[in-house]
C-alpha cells in the first residue's frame, strides 16, 4: 500500500457569524464592553466569542487518510464545507481545531485565472499566474511554449488580457493551470465552467493526470457521473460533517439516494379525509420503480409504474384519467391520458407504465386528473408523487448535463456506409 | 515544517490552528523570489499602462510637487533652508518622504486590495508587502538620479558647492531605514484595516499630518527648542537629517538620535513582520 500523503485529523472550522469581521471598530468595542461587563457579573470564564452571535461549524471533526496516487471526489450540497476543506488543505485558511499533515507539494486550482491582471499581456500573466500557482522558473520556461500552444492565443500573447474575449481568457488561464504538476492537486469544480468543449478539455486533462498513478488528486464536484467515473474514492460532506467516505460508486449512490426527497406513495385510509369532492375521492397514488438488482435509487434506466385507486361516487359516468409529469421548472413533460370508459360507482383503479431509458435525469412530480365525458375535469390532484431520476452513463466520457426534456433511447443505427457489392461482368 | 518527533511518520508539512510567531522564513521566501520579482515588475507595468508619458511620471511627479513646494514653502512662507538652495532642500525631502508615503499607503490596505489573491491561493503573505516595498524602492532609485542630476547642475553652475563628508555613506542606510519604517507601519496598519475598515479614513489623514512632524519641508534646526522633543521622538527625523547631511552638508542630529532611530526602526520592523506573519492566516477569514 502506498504511503499516506494527506492526513486530516479532527479538522474543524468555526465561523463566528456577524462578529469579528463586520469591519466596524464601534461594534467590536461594544462587544468588548458587553463582554467585560458580563464578565464582571457572573461568567468570568466563559469562552470568548460565545454569546449572542451564532457560531457556524463549517467543518466539524473531519478525519481521513489519502494515499499517494489516489483520486478523491468530494461531494455534498452547497454549504456543506467542501470548499472550506480545500482551503484548509491548501493553507489559505487555518482550521479552528485539528490538524492536516502531508507530504509533497500541493497545487490548487480554486478558480480560473488566479492572479491574472487585466492590464497585462498574456505573456506577463502566464508568468505571474504560474508562479502564484507554485511553478518554478524552470518549469514555466520549459512549458511556456506548450502553454501558449495549448491555449491557441499565440497572436495575442503581447496583448493585454482585458482585450481578450472571455473564451480566450479562460483558455489561457486553463492552459497555465493544466501545466501545473504538483504532487497533490486540489481542484474545485469551478474549473469546469465555460463552454462544453472547454469542460470536456478540463475533464480530459484531469483524467490524464489521474491515470499517471503518482499524482494524488482531490476534486470537488457536483457532477455525480464525473465523480463516479474519475475518482476511485469519495467523501460526502453534509453541513460540515463527514457523512460517509469510501469507494466513489458507493458514496455517490448514497448521496444521490439522500437527495431524492421523494414521495412515492400517497394513501388515505379514511375516504372522508381523502382529497377529492362529491364526485370522486383519491384513495391512493403510488409509484413503483422496477429496480435492477442491487439498485436502490431511481435512475434514467429504471422503468416506473404509477398506480392509483379512486373512489368514484357517480354511477354510469364516462370517465378517464390523465397523468401530468412536470419537472421542477414547472414545465409539463408529458400528459398521458387513459381511454375513457363507463364506470360504476365504487373503486376504480388505474396503472400507467413509464418505460426506462426515457426520462432525463432531474426532479419531477406527477399530478393526476380525473375527467368526465372526455372534456369536463372532475378533480385535479396536484403533486401526488415527487421523485428524482438520477443520472447514469456508461461508455461515454461526457459528463456535462445531458440536454433535453426527455432522454429516450430510440433505435439508432450508426456506422460506416456499406459499399454496394461491386459487380464484375 | 518540522516533522513530529513523536511519531515514526515523517510529515513534510502540517496545518493547524496555531498562529506562529516567526519573523521571516528565509528559505521559504527564497523559493518564492521569482514571484516577488514578477510582482514588482507587474506593479511597474500596471502603473504606466496606457499613460502617454509612461515611466516618465516617476520623475515628473516629484518635479511637479517640487514646483509647488518651492513656491509655497520657499517663496511665500519663506522657510529658512540655510545654505542649501530651496530646490535641493525640498527635492531631497520630497523624494524621501514620497518613498515613505507611497510605501506606507501601498501596504496599509493589502488585505482589502489583494483579497482576490489571498483567498484563492497560498503563498507567504509577506511577499505582497515586500513586493510593494521593492516597487517603491526601485522608483526611488530612479528618482534619486534626478536628485543627483539637479545636484550636479547646481554644482556646475556654482550655485551650490558640494562638499564631501563621511555621512554620505549613510545616505543609502537612511533610505533603507525610511523604507523599513514605512513597511513596518504599513504591515501594522494592514492588519488593523483588515479588521476595522473605519481606519482607512484615518490612514490618509494621519500620513499627511505625520509629514509635519518630520523634517520634510523644514530643517530640524528651524524647530523651536520647546518643540524639538516632538521632532526628536519621531525616529524618521534623524534619518531625514542624515540623508540631507550626507548629500547637502546640512542637517541637525546627534549620534544619540541616530542610534535611537536605528534601534527603534529595526525592532519595530521585526515586531511588525512577526505580528503580520502571526495574524495573516487568521485575517483571511475576515477579509
Amino acid at each position: 500500500m502506498s504511503k499516506i500523503v494527506i492526513q486530516a485529523s479532527q479538522v474543524s472550522k468555526l465561523y463566528r457569524l456577524g462578529t469579528v469581521g463586520t469591519g466596524s471598530l464601534r461594534q467590536d468595542v461594544q462587544r468588548w464592553w458587553s463582554s467585560v461587563s458580563r464578565a464582571g457579573r457572573s461568567s468570568f470564564f466563559q469562552e470568548r466569542g460565545r454569546g449572542d452571535a451564532p457560531n457556524l461549524w463549517a467543518l466539524k471533526d473531519i478525519n481521513f487518510d489519502i494515499r499517494q496516487g489516489e483520486v478523491w471526489g468530494i461531494v455534498g450540497d452547497n454549504g456543506a464545507g467542501k470548499s472550506t476543506l480545500l482551503k484548509i488543505i491548501t493553507r489559505i485558511i487555518q482550521p479552528t481545531k485539528g490538524v492536516v499533515r502531508g507530504r509533497g507539494t500541493v497545487g490548487s486550482l480554486l478558480e480560473v485565472g488566479t492572479g491574472f491582471h487585466p492590464e497585462l499581456s498574456g505573456r506577463e500573466n502566464i508568468y505571474i499566474s504560474g508562479y502564484l500557482l507554485g511553478m518554478d522558473k524552470q518549469q514555466i520556461r520549459q512549458r511556456f511554449d506548450e502553454i501558449v500552444a495549448f491555449s491557441g492565443i499565440e497572436q495575442f500573447l503581447d496583448t493585454p488580457v482585458k482585450r481578450y474575449s472571455s473564451g480566450m481568457y479562460v483558455r489561457l488561464a486553463f492552459s497555465v493551470a493544466a501545466h501545473l504538476e504538483p504532487d497533490i492537486l486540489i481542484m474545485d469544480e469551478v474549473l469546469a465552467v465555460g463552454d462544453t468543449s472547454f469542460q470536456k478539455k478540463c475533464l480530459d486533462k484531469m483524467q490524464q493526470l489521474a491515470r499517471d498513478g503518482e499524482r494524488t488528486i482531490l476534486f470537488v464536484s457536483h457532477q455525480m457521473p464525473a465523480v463516479r467515473h474519475l475518482c476511485q474514492h469519495a467523501m460526502w460532506l453534509h453541513q460540515g460533517q463527514m457523512v460517509v467516505s469510501g469507494t466513489a460508486t458507493e458514496v455517490v449512490d448514497k448521496y444521490i439516494g439522500s437527495m431524492q426527497q421523494q414521495r412515492l406513495v400517497q394513501q388515505w385510509d379514511d375516504p372522508a379525509a381523502a382529497p377529492g369532492n362529491e364526485f370522486v375521492r383519491i384513495l391512493s397514488v403510488e409509484m413503483i420503480p422496477a429496480f435492477l438488482e442491487g439498485q436502490e435509487t431511481i435512475d434514467i434506466r429504471t422503468p416506473l409504474t404509477v398506480r392509483f385507486l379512486i373512489d368514484n361516487r357517480m354511477s354510469g359516468a364516462l370517465l378517464n384519467a390523465g397523468l401530468h409529469l412536470y419537472n421542477y421548472a414547472g414545465e409539463c413533460i408529458f400528459d398521458v391520458a387513459s381511454t375513457a370508459i363507463i364506470c360504476e360507482a365504487g373503486r376504480v383503479v388505474g396503472e400507467c407504465q413509464i418505460p426506462g431509458q426515457f426520462l432525463n435525469d432531474g426532479s419531477y412530480y406527477i399530478s393526476l386528473i380525473i375527467v368526465r365525458d372526455t372534456s369536463i375535469p372532475v378533480y385535479y390532484h396536484e403533486g401526488a408523487i415527487h421523485f428524482e431520476v438520477a443520472d447514469y452513463r456508461e461508455n461515454t466520457s461526457w459528463f456535462g448535463k445531458w440536454k433535453g426534456a426527455v432522454r429516450p433511447h430510440f433505435p439508432f443505427r450508426f456506422g460506416n456506409q456499406q459499399q454496394p457489392p461491386s459487380i464484375t461482368i | 515544517m518540522a516533522a513530529d518527533p513523536g511519531t515514526n511518520d515523517h510529515w513534510e508539512w502540517e496545518i493547524d490552528h496555531r498562529a506562529r510567531w516567526g519573523i521571516v522564513d528565509l528559505r521559504q521566501l527564497w523559493s518564492f523570489r521569482h514571484l516577488l520579482g514578477r510582482l514588482i515588475r507587474r506593479e511597474f507595468l500596471v502603473n504606466y499602462q496606457q499613460t502617454m508619458l509612461g515611466p516618465l511620471w516617476v520623475v515628473l511627479q516629484p518635479v511637479l510637487t517640487l514646483v509647488v513646494y518651492v513656491l509655497v514653502f520657499g517663496r511665500w512662507m519663506a522657510v529658512d533652508t540655510g545654505t542649501v538652495p530651496p530646490v535641493l532642500f525640498f527635492l531631497s525631502g520630497i523624494l524621501l518622504w514620497g518613498l515613505c508615503n507611497d510605501l506606507f499607503t501601498g501596504t496599509a490596505f493589502i488585505f482589502t486590495h489583494y483579497s482576490y489573491l489571498f483567498t484563492k491561493v497560498y503563498f507567504p503573505r509577506v511577499i505582497i508587502p515586500l513586493s510593494i516595498g521593492g516597487t517603491h524602492l526601485a522608483r526611488f532609485a530612479i528618482q534619486f538620479f534626478l536628485l543627483i542630476g539637479v545636484l550636479f547642475f547646481y554644482g556646475i553652475t556654482g550655485r551650490f558647492e558640494f562638499a564631501f563628508n563621511a555621512w554620505l555613506f549613510f545616505v543609502l542606510p537612511a533610505v533603507l531605514l525610511t523604507a523599513a519604517f514605512s513597511l513596518a507601519m504599513g504591515l501594522i496598519f494592514s492588519i488593523a484595516t483588515a479588521r476595522y475598515r473605519d481606519l482607512s479614513n484615518i490612514v490618509h489623514l494621519g500620513i499627511r499630518l505625520a509629514m509635519f512632524i518630520t523634517p520634510v519641508i523644514y530643517p530640524a534646526a528651524m524647530v523651536p527648542e520647546g518643540l524639538r522633543w516632538l521632532v526628536r521622538i519621531n525616529p524618521l527625523s534623524a534619518v531625514f537629517e542624515v540623508f540631507r547631511y550626507g548629500l547637502l552638508g546640512q542637517g541637525l542630529f546627534t549620534p544619540g538620535d541616530l542610534i535611537y532611530s536605528v534601534v527603534f526602526i529595526t525592532l519595530f520592523l521585526l515586531f511588525a513582520l512577526a505580528w503580520f506573519n502571526k495574524l495573516a492566516a487568521k485575517l483571511i477569514d475576515v477579509v
